[in-house]
């Protein structure tokens, strides 16, 4: 008890003091061998355990063992039995795929433990272990219990004789390129779909959350790609060229639809003002919770600024006729050239609800004399009328674009193709000031469209009521304005004058909201007044989204709020709450830089290719400029994703699963236990080959470490049966070298591991069974037999034909054809440098200590020895027992041990608990 | 071959979504082993037993018969 004056220090308040009972009377941290033979030997003497396991299995190290020394029996068939028994005890609780937060004892010495239960976004009560979910899951991560051997899935059942045999979904967070999608689209799903071959699925999933997949394949600004952590290295994954490979397949095979009009389950008649990405994505998802919608358009054509802002070139205007049909087929109703004038008119007709999504279709005009000559358009005015049909003439004409946004670009390059001889984008600022984005400059520049920065026009001067030239000023750069970018000075006295056929207005685009103005409320701006989170106006019954609440954005984000609105009009339309209920909860978006740390050495792929017809073939006609990737690039495109969560939300594990087992929506749950005492069960580490260098582990594929030869050798094992990693041949010249990271002063473990000079003698003895006519050599410094049958099992070894050679293994080398060279000291015979060849090098790595345990309590606690190790304040005499009153150590927590020695401990350990909660319960 | 760089576990496994389709297909004309399969595939070797052992785990292909005298087993797609 030397330790109770540190105690004292780092008490919690006393839980007795206050009158709780504890919940369990002990608790055991770790679920391996030792931790259920504790659990069960107190279990079966009547007192309450609590069992916390961090995976999603018990059994721990154990059962991913081949056979265990010296009797050769199998590690499953005797963990298994311990493993249910654990788990079906009526008085131990086994909360698995749990973690421990901290652990606190109090005055009276009860222990507070703080707890977290990790989602596994399975339902264990439904799910039945049946497998199906990994079978289609799309992204692949190596799989731990097979030591990173061969690829598992992203949704996965431990081990196949995990108990319980429940799936859980490695979900880190949501990636980033999803996270930022403003519509909600799962991009890493069909990115991870893609890859994988599923391209009608990888469509389906995108119509899950937006309607217009055409549409954003070729206009959409891709903030996704933006945020990509492939982008942080050499390149973003082409995630929007993805996205129009799969768009392309599958409207060519489909035509039409898929599907028809959804089950009207709903009375209430609900009426969707415009016919944009907002309006038709808010029609789409209402029509699919049941609701009969009506779309009211004021164009003849439906689509907003996807038909009549955005070029052909850019967005091919069949493409919008097929993205809107995905809309319509839902049975939603499209009444184009009715334009709705009264939100009140629209009551009267009996729609209980009305959605606002009327965009920014008008120009600003910029004020300055001579506006209303012909020959002077606002932008909006030129993209409609010919991306209307209208005929427009410009053949040899001279045009100016006034502006220095992306809505500047499409009339100049417009312009261009409708024959204009000189076509000048003229802006205020510099080049550096254009809020328009890079590459469509580029674009513009490359087919002709001049730039004229530093300049404005201050005057339109015509003849006869027509423009004939445009007088503008100069300009330089002042300070940094309200809007961040440096303000434009006029320079006095720097008039030019330029003859000009035609100008086009592109200074910025107002809400077409006017005639709603006496209706809901508006901002200064014109924009609707909403709530940020319903999108409710003024009016309960209306709500509002798009470009008319938010300004010029862009389609994604106008898609975004259709969906939004939807979630909102369905919950207002059942009476249900709006306030206080979240639309949308993803997991927080992981952290690039730990996507980056977590794959070691990533190997730089090529640019994903971005092809575009030449300039002057897509000048002659309105040709798309933008060409698709093919498969095969859509598909290397897809395999640069990094499965930055893990699981890509693909959602083809939700389909899949009979026992509709899966809730992405689960999240991680907090709880504090109250308990009389604690052992600590939390195992070894394994020793990393990496910190021998010379020997080649993690270099060269053919050295493996002998906890990857017991996978390989384990009935559940990666291959179909003891086969090299290089290239997958049988090997018939095994080496093990003995002692790798024990008994070694150079990497700080001088301890001897106990168990490897024994499961390497298992090993050889297993491989002789497998592979009758392989040489097995084992290099030794000494054989450590040291327990019952051990030194017969030896013998037997000898005795089946395995070479022992007494030599210290200094180097491996890799041989062209994948062999290996082992130098060696040899200690026994003549002496000197020795070399072997081998075609499979075995590292009989060592057991560390898991220092993990001693951070279960704060403050250094737990004490550890020498080797940090939890201490045992006695180990001869009271074996298992810590340096905290209450707290015991069982297993190979304390000491490296094998199985036999780590039952026999976590059976003494159990007693120890025992005897201290009855000398606590008789007050002793 | 002595030269292998390994390439980040991970990123090989990843590989396999992709690349399995392109087994299969060699498959399609018949089982093959690993060294076959990579030079088919003007892969290495390590990296494809990654991938046919991935395929093998989720029920596309399966080994036939016994390894061969050089010790390679060959693979064919399941039934
Ligand atoms: C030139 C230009 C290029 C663009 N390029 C891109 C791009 O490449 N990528 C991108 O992401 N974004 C781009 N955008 C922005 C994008 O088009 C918008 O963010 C998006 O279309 C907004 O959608 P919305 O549904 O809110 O509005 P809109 O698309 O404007 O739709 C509103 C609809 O409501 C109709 N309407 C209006 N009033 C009434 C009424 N009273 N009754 C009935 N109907 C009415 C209108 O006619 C229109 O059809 C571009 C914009 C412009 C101007
Ligand atoms: S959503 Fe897709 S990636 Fe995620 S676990 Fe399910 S199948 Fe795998
Ligand atoms: S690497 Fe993949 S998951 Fe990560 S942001 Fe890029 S596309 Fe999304």
């Amino acid at each position: 008890m030397a330790d109770a004056a540190k105690l004292a220090v780092v008490r919690g308040p006393s839980t007795s003091a206050l009158g709780l009972q504890p919940s369990y009377d002990v608790l055991v941290v770790g679920g391996g061998i030792a931790g259920m033979e504790s659990a069960l030997t107190l279990g079966d003497m009547g007192y309450k355990v609590l069992l916390v396991e961090k995976e999603a299995s018990v059994g721990g190290k154990m059962i991913l063992l081949s056979k265990v020394f010296p009797t050769l029996d199998c590690a499953s068939c005797i963990s298994t039995p311990k493993m249910a028994a654990t788990s079906h005890h009526p008085n131990i609780t086994t909360l698995l795929y749990s973690e421990i937060e901290g652990i606190s004892r109090d005055d009276g010495g009860l222990f507070r433990v703080r707890l977290r239960r990790k989602p596994t976004f399975v339902d264990w009560a439904a799910c039945t272990g049946c497998g199906e979910c990994e079978i289609v899951c799309t992204v692949a991560l190596p799989d731990e219990f097979n030591a990173d051997l061969v690829a598992r899935r992203a949704t996965h059942i431990a081990f196949p004789q995990a108990v319980p045999k429940k799936a859980v979904v490695d979900r880190f967070g949501t990636s980033p390129c999803s996270f930022t999608c403003p519509a909600g689209v799962k991009a890493h799903g069909y990115v991870s779909l893609v890859r994988a071959g599923k391209y009608d699925e990888a469509f389906r999933l995108h119509m899950e959350d937006a309607p217009l997949p055409g549409s954003l394949s070729r206009a959409c600004y891709a903030p996704c790609e933006g945020e990509c952590t492939r982008g942080t290295l050499e390149g973003t994954v082409p995630i929007r060229a993805i996205k129009r490979f799969m768009v392309d397949r599958y409207y060519a095979a489909h035509p039409i639809p898929e599907y028809g009009p959804s089950a009207a389950t709903r009375a209430e008649r609900v009426a969707v003002v415009g016919s944009g990405p907002a309006g038709l994505s808010a029609a789409y998802h209402l029509a699919r919770r049941g609701y009969p919608v009506t779309v009211f358009e004021a164009a003849p054509l439906a689509g907003g600024m996807l038909r009549y802002a955005i070029p052909a070139y850019r967005l091919p205007k069949d493409v919008v006729d097929r993205d809107i049909l995905n809309v319509t087929a839902l049975g939603v109703e499209l009444r184009t050239g009715t334009p709705v004038g009264s939100l009140a008119a629209l009551r009267a007709d009996g729609f209980a609800a009305a959605y606002l999504a009327t965009g920014t279709m008008e120009g600003y005009a910029l004020g300055v004399p001579g506006e209303d000559l012909d020959g002077v358009m606002d932008c909006m005015g030129f993209l409609k009328r010919v991306n209307g049909g209208e005929p427009l003439d410009l053949k040899g004409k001279t045009v100016m674009v006034v502006g220095g946004g992306n809505s500047a670009i499409d009339p100049a390059r417009m312009a261009v193709r409708l024959g204009a001889a000189k076509v000048v984008i003229q802006y205020r600022r510099s080049r550096t000031e254009m809020p328009a984005h890079d590459w469509e400059i580029e674009a513009a520049l490359e087919e002709g469209v001049e730039l004229q920065v530093l300049h404005t026009p201050v005057r339109f001067l015509g003849e006869g009521g027509r423009l004939t030239a445009v007088e503008s000023l100069t300009m330089r750069l002042g300070e940094p304005d309200a809007s961040g970018r440096r303000a434009p000075i006029p320079v006095e006295g720097s008039e030019t004058r330029v003859p000009v056929d035609l100008v086009v207005l592109a200074i910025g685009l107002k809400p077409s909201t006017g005639s709603f103005a006496s209706e809901v409320e508006l901002n200064r701006n014109g924009t609707v007044k909403v709530d940020a989170e319903t999108l409710q106006t003024s009016l309960s019954h209306v709500f509002a989204g798009g470009d008319a609440v938010t300004g010029p954005s862009m389609i994604v984000q106008a898609i975004g709020q259709g969906k939004r609105a939807a979630f909102y009009i369905d919950r207002f339309l059942r009476g249900e709450a709006l306030a206080g209920v979240r639309f949308d909860e993803p997991l927080p978006v992981v952290d690039k830089a730990e996507v980056v740390a977590r794959v070691a050495n990533i190997t730089p792929r090529p640019a994903a290719p971005r092809h575009e017809r030449p300039v002057a073939e897509r000048l002659a006609a309105m040709a798309e400029v933008e060409l698709p990737v093919s498969e095969d690039e859509a598909r290397q495109g897809a395999a640069r994703c990094l499965d930055c969560g893990g699981c890509s939300e693909c959602h083809q594990c939700v389909q899949a699963c009979p026992a509709h087992a899966f809730h992405f929506e689960m999240r991680e749950e907090k709880a504090e236990e109250l308990v009389r005492s604690v052992i600590v069960s939390t195992g070894f580490k394994l020793f990393d080959g990496r910190k021998k260098p010379l020997l080649g582990y993690g270099r060269f594929p053919n050295v493996i470490n002998a906890m990857e030869m017991d996978r390989l050798l384990a009935p559940t094992r990666p291959y179909n049966t003891v086969l090299r990693p290089s290239d997958g041949k049988a090997p018939d010249n095994i080496a093990y070298v003995l002692c790798t990271g024990s008994r070694d002063c150079t990497v700080d473990h001088r301890l001897c591991s106990r168990v490897c000079c024994m499961y390497s003698l298992k090993q050889a003895q297993l491989i002789l069974g497998a592979l009758p006519l392989a040489d097995v050599t084992i290099y030794y410094m000494d054989i450590r037999a040291f327990g019952k049958g051990y030194e017969e099992f030896f013998q037997q070894a000898r005795g089946m034909g395995v070479t022992f050679v007494k030599g210290k293994v200094a180097q491996v080398d890799e041989r062209p054809n994948g062999n290996l060279t082992v130098t060696y000291e040899d200690i026994e015979g003549g002496g000197g440098k020795r070399q072997m060849e081998h075609d499979l090098v075995v590292l009989s790595v060592g057991l560390l200590p898991n220092r993990d345990a001693l951070q279960l309590f704060p403050g250094g606690q737990l004490e550890a020895d020498p080797n940090s190790y939890v201490r045992e304040v006695d180990e001869d005499l009271e074996p298992g027992r810590t340096s905290i009153p209450g707290v015991f150590v069982a297993g190979t927590a304390s000491a490296a041990r094998d199985i036999p020695d780590t039952v026999l401990h976590a059976g003494a350990a159990a007693a120890q608990t025992a005897a201290y909660l009855k000398r606590m319960e008789e007050g002793r | 071959m002595s030269a292998t760089t390994l390439r980040d576990k991970q990123e090989v496994f990843r590989d396999e979504l992709v690349m399995r389709d392109r087994i299969a297909a060699l498959l399609g004309d018949g089982p093959k082993t690993v060294p076959e399969l990579a030079a088919a595939l003007g892969r290495p070797s390590h990296e494809v037993l990654a991938w046919v052992a991935a395929m093998r785990r989720y029920g596309r292909v399966e080994e036939r018969g016994k390894a061969n005298d050089e010790g390679y087993f060959a693979y064919a797609l399941k039934a």
